[in-house]
């Protein structure tokens, strides 16, 4: 039986069904999408976090007010750790907003806080194009009707305000939370303005937050096709923006947990079509700019702007497919980078030998495990425990997530790189690939590894 | 006075209780919540110390929300022993498991009970922590953390060990080795409640430990109890523990953030007082490096306008600490509202005293007073662009992380007050130059 229990999962025996070795004899998927064992050291966030950290977030010029006690606007101030940039860095990420809630608001309710917040909010930045409201988990549970205060401040500013029900508890990750922004967003924001012109090369990007600045080296690549980028959902982008998406002739779907809701009721409402997309390295990236290319019939202009990227990148790509031969990587993501980075990974030589996902779904699964090898272990949702034996046992020559494990990897020895937040990015398309390439090569070859002692366990005291 | 806050001052409490619960060794937060609760403090420890911090959440859904978390704690208590084998685990509420109302202490009482009846033996202890994050801030979270520590662990004695107990609040590794060093030099024995000096330090030597080296082991929390005295450097977060030690045992105590000349001469007084310790010549010299350090600087220190935010014992101690460098306090802010600040403050400063105002109510006020020089941590740097209003930036506070290894260096006692001044003549020196 290809799914296996980790020894530190002894206790918790239902992390089988999650933990899968891949076998090509016998296809299973790991367990996903369902409620965290409680108290296993899961490295998930919640619905809010997927809600303004992922999808709302990025968008750079509109008020986000956080309904709830003060610490869960503090986290998400300036992107928390995420580094989605705008070019509204003045506004953008600099502030955070926040009822602070107090304890007689929990009693009393914070209908009337919430309100006076919004007012006092625009008062303070008139430029803002629009408040977007988050409720938080004690919001929840007092029954502030959100809804109702949006309207009516929305009526008194003259602006959008829009309220998302995004409570920290709902769901079993952060997953419902991207799903929860996606519906405030089409229902709220999508078609509510017209673009000043429309061409018949308007696409919109969805799913590409802008990290460390990934659509500003994605955008230029479908520029010189001739394409025009109406509307990037959500990096860099202007409420504006999004309220004329519905104009675009066709949806490239970047990330594709965070946002096929959208790209389906856009489909649905406005006939608009969308492709799956992985802009990361060399192969994914032209065949993206190939799958767009046919769409608008820009095939020659697409194989003219893959040929001179290619030649500009792919010397290089190879001297560091020579030097990192034979390396083996643990992936780590929240659920597409997972098997985006699989092949990125291939591409330089290094070979996946572990891929995990925070809040990765069926499909998320099916995509890595046809993409790995047979013997790779795919586990869905590991907790800090499982990531240790797993480090500890497969012992990968580099190991790709987020900061929550950083420093995990570090202790014990093991080179990392951040792929949340990234190094020193952008990693997208080909110039980004260089940049990872190089940051993957400084993780590994950092002299510091091989300096590290064993502690000779007769001294261990 | 705002509805809205625009770039918060302070956190909310349950960080505060991890803080404090992460220096006992081999002990796990567990946060009664919802992910979201452990993953963000995760991920500020993470930035700040550059450390991991393993925390374990019951991770309560939207069933839990409706019918309590009564199972998802049960489950979690369980799971956390039989996988970590920690030796103790707070259990630390959220706004989610106050506002449900979960009786956390009587869930707790009786899943021990199930536990000692299966097993046979004696579970570890689980401590209760109750954090509601809709009062107070993160340093209250610690305040109350520390009091749910020595409350439910410490025990009766038969005579004093002649031990000195310091609770630290959410200070710095860097900060505990400074009062260690000190402590070390007077030749006092003490426990340092709780020490986060090794586990938000820790060496790379494999194999990892399981936990990391360091902390205050659970007997010595259990034998606080025997002290000769407790002293509390951040009297906000620690202050309510060295309450319930005195009120309980008798013990001496006192609260004293040992930042600058004049607060560290006390805190030695205090302790040699307490301890009946001579203070040796080692402290003397320590403490004429210091001045030998301020002697250095004090043309560029001397006049120039300062602004303070920190938490409030913290933003006191540097108070005090930049006028003995001859500058003028003209802003003082406290992440945490509290009228013992207040008070304090206006004893220090004649300027404008921000008594847990938002950072855009400081920004403004900065820039009404005309500051030269800010103390802040990474947030207040955000919220402030010290660059285009021409302000000197000194970090200090948590969370830094826009720099590396601020936490590895202590503010505290006379040889961290070296490195303070040096802060503040270098940020002065890098704003304004030679003769700014």
């Amino acid at each position: 039986m290809p799914l296996t229990l980790l020894n530190c999962d002894r206790s918790i025996p239902e992390r089988k069904k999650h933990t899968y070795i891949k076998d090509s004899t016998e296809e299973v998927l790991p367990l996903c999408d369902i409620q965290t064992t409680p108290g296993d050291f899961t490295e998930r966030g919640c619905t809010y976090a997927g809600c303004l950290g992922v999808v709302c977030g990025p968008i750079k010029d509109v008020i986000h007010l956080v309904h709830g006690p003060i610490g869960c606007s503090y986290w998400t101030w300036g992107g928390g750790t995420r580094q989605n940039l705008s070019d509204n860095p003045s506004f953008h990420r600099k502030y955070c907003f926040s009822t602070d809630m107090q304890e007689k608001n929990i009693i009393f309710g914070g209908e009337e806080k919430l309100y006076d917040s919004i007012i006092e909010a625009h008062e303070e930045f008139p430029e803002a194009k629009g408040v977007f409201v988050y409720a938080t988990c004690a919001i929840g549970l007092i029954g502030d009707d959100i809804e109702a205060v949006c309207k009516q401040a929305e009526e008194e500013i003259g602006i959008k305000v829009v309220g998302f029900n995004c409570e920290g508890f709902r769901g079993c990750s952060q997953s419902l939370g991207h799903h929860i922004a996606n519906d405030a967003l089409f229902e709220r924001v999508v078609g509510t303005k017209e673009p000043e012109y429309t061409t018949d090369y308007d696409m919109n990007i969805i799913g590409d937050y802008n990290i460390q600045g990934d659509l500003w080296l994605m955008e230029p690549l479908f520029e010189r096709m001739g394409i025009r980028i109406l509307s990037a959902f959500t990096g860099n982008s202007s409420i504006d923006d999004i309220a004329q998406a519905h104009r675009a002739k066709l949806n490239l779907m970047h990330c594709q947990r965070s946002t096929p809701y959208i790209c389906e009721q856009i489909k649905e409402k406005y006939g608009i079509p969308y492709i799956r997309a992985s802009l990361f390295g060399i192969e994914q990236t032209s065949n993206a700019l190939r799958d767009v290319a046919a769409f608008f019939g820009l095939e020659e202009k697409a194989e003219e702007i893959i040929a001179d990227e290619v030649s500009k990148v792919a010397p290089k790509i190879e001297e560091y497919r020579e030097k990192f031969r034979g390396k083996r990587i643990f992936i780590y993501q929240g659920a597409p980078r997972a098997w985006h980075w699989v092949e990125m990974f291939r591409e330089i030589g290094i070979e996946t030998i572990a891929a995990a996902t925070t809040f990765g779904h069926e499909e998320d699964y099916a995509k890595i495990c046809e993409r790995v090898k047979d013997g790779t272990i795919v586990i869905d949702n590991p907790n800090s425990i499982e990531l240790e034996e797993i480090l500890t046992e497969l012992k990968p020559d580099i190991f790709i997530s987020g900061l929550k494990e950083k420093y995990l990897a570090y202790k014990l020895g093991i080179p990392f790189i951040n792929g949340h937040s990234y190094e020193k990015g952008p990693y997208a398309v080909y110039s980004g690939f260089l940049n990872f390439a190089r940051d993957v090569e400084k993780s590994i070859f950092a002299p510091v590894w091989g300096m590290i002692r064993r502690r000779d366990a007769k001294r261990n005291d | 006075m705002r509805s809205v806050t625009i770039n918060p001052s302070k956190i909310c409490q349950p960080i505060g209780a991890m803080h404090a619960t992460l220096g006992i060794h081999a002990a796990v937060p567990l946060i009664h919540g919802s992910q979201g609760c452990a993953a963000y403090p995760m991920r500020m420890f993470n930035r700040h110390f550059r450390e991991p911090a393993q925390i374990a959440v019951t991770a309560l859904g939207e069933g839990a929300s409706v019918f309590g978390g009564r199972d998802n704690l049960i489950a979690s208590i369980k799971n956390v022993i039989s996988r970590r084998n920690p030796e103790l685990i707070g259990v630390i509420t959220t706004c989610l498991s106050e506002t449900i109302g979960d009786d956390v202490e009587g869930i707790v009482r009786e899943t021990i009970d199930e536990i000692e009846e299966v097993e046979e033996k004696d579970v570890i202890p689980i401590v209760t922590i109750h954090t509601p994050s809709y009062v107070g801030s993160h340093i209250t979270g610690y305040d109350n953390a520390l009091k749910a520590f020595v409350t439910h662990l410490s025990k009766e004695f038969d005579e004093s060990d002649e031990k000195l107990n310091i609770i630290p609040g959410m200070i710095n590794p860097g900060d505990i080795r400074e009062i260690k060093g000190m402590l070390d030099l007077l030749g006092v024995s003490y426990t340092i409640l709780s020490d986060i000096s090794d586990t938000f330090d820790a060496p790379i030597i494999l194999p990892k430990p399981s936990f990391p080296n360091g902390g205050t082991s659970v007997a010595e929390v259990e034998n606080c109890a025997g002290a000769c005295g407790v002293i509390s450097l951040c009297e906000h977060a620690g202050g309510s523990a060295a309450k319930f030690l005195k009120g309980k045992y008798g013990m001496r105590s006192d609260a004293i953030c040992p930042i600058g000349v004049s607060k560290t001469d006390r805190f030695i007084e205090a302790i040699s007082d307490i301890t009946e310790k001579e203070i040796p010549y080692e402290l003397e010299k320590e403490r004429g490096k210091l001045i030998d350090a301020m002697v250095d600087v004090h043309q560029l220190t001397y006049g120039k306008k300062a602004a303070i935010f920190a938490d409030p014992d913290i933003a006191l101690g540097i108070a005090e600490f930049a006028s003995e460098l001859g500058m003028e306090v003209v802003v003082l802010a406290s992440s945490t509202s509290s009228n013992a600040f207040m008070n304090a403050a206006k004893e220090i400063s004649d300027g404008e005293i921000l008594n847990g105002n938002d950072l855009y109510d400081l920004h403004r006020t900065v820039r009404e007073k005309d500051a030269d020089i800010l103390f802040g941590h990474t947030m207040c740097k955000r919220s402030i662009p010290t660059g285009e209003d021409n302000i000197a930036f000194v970090r200090c506070g948590f969370p830094v992380y826009d720099r590396i290894g601020y936490y590895r260096y202590g503010i505290m006692g006379y040889h961290g007050g070296v490195y303070l001044s040096d802060l503040i003549a270098n940020a002065i020196l890098d704003r304004y130059g030679q003769h700014g």
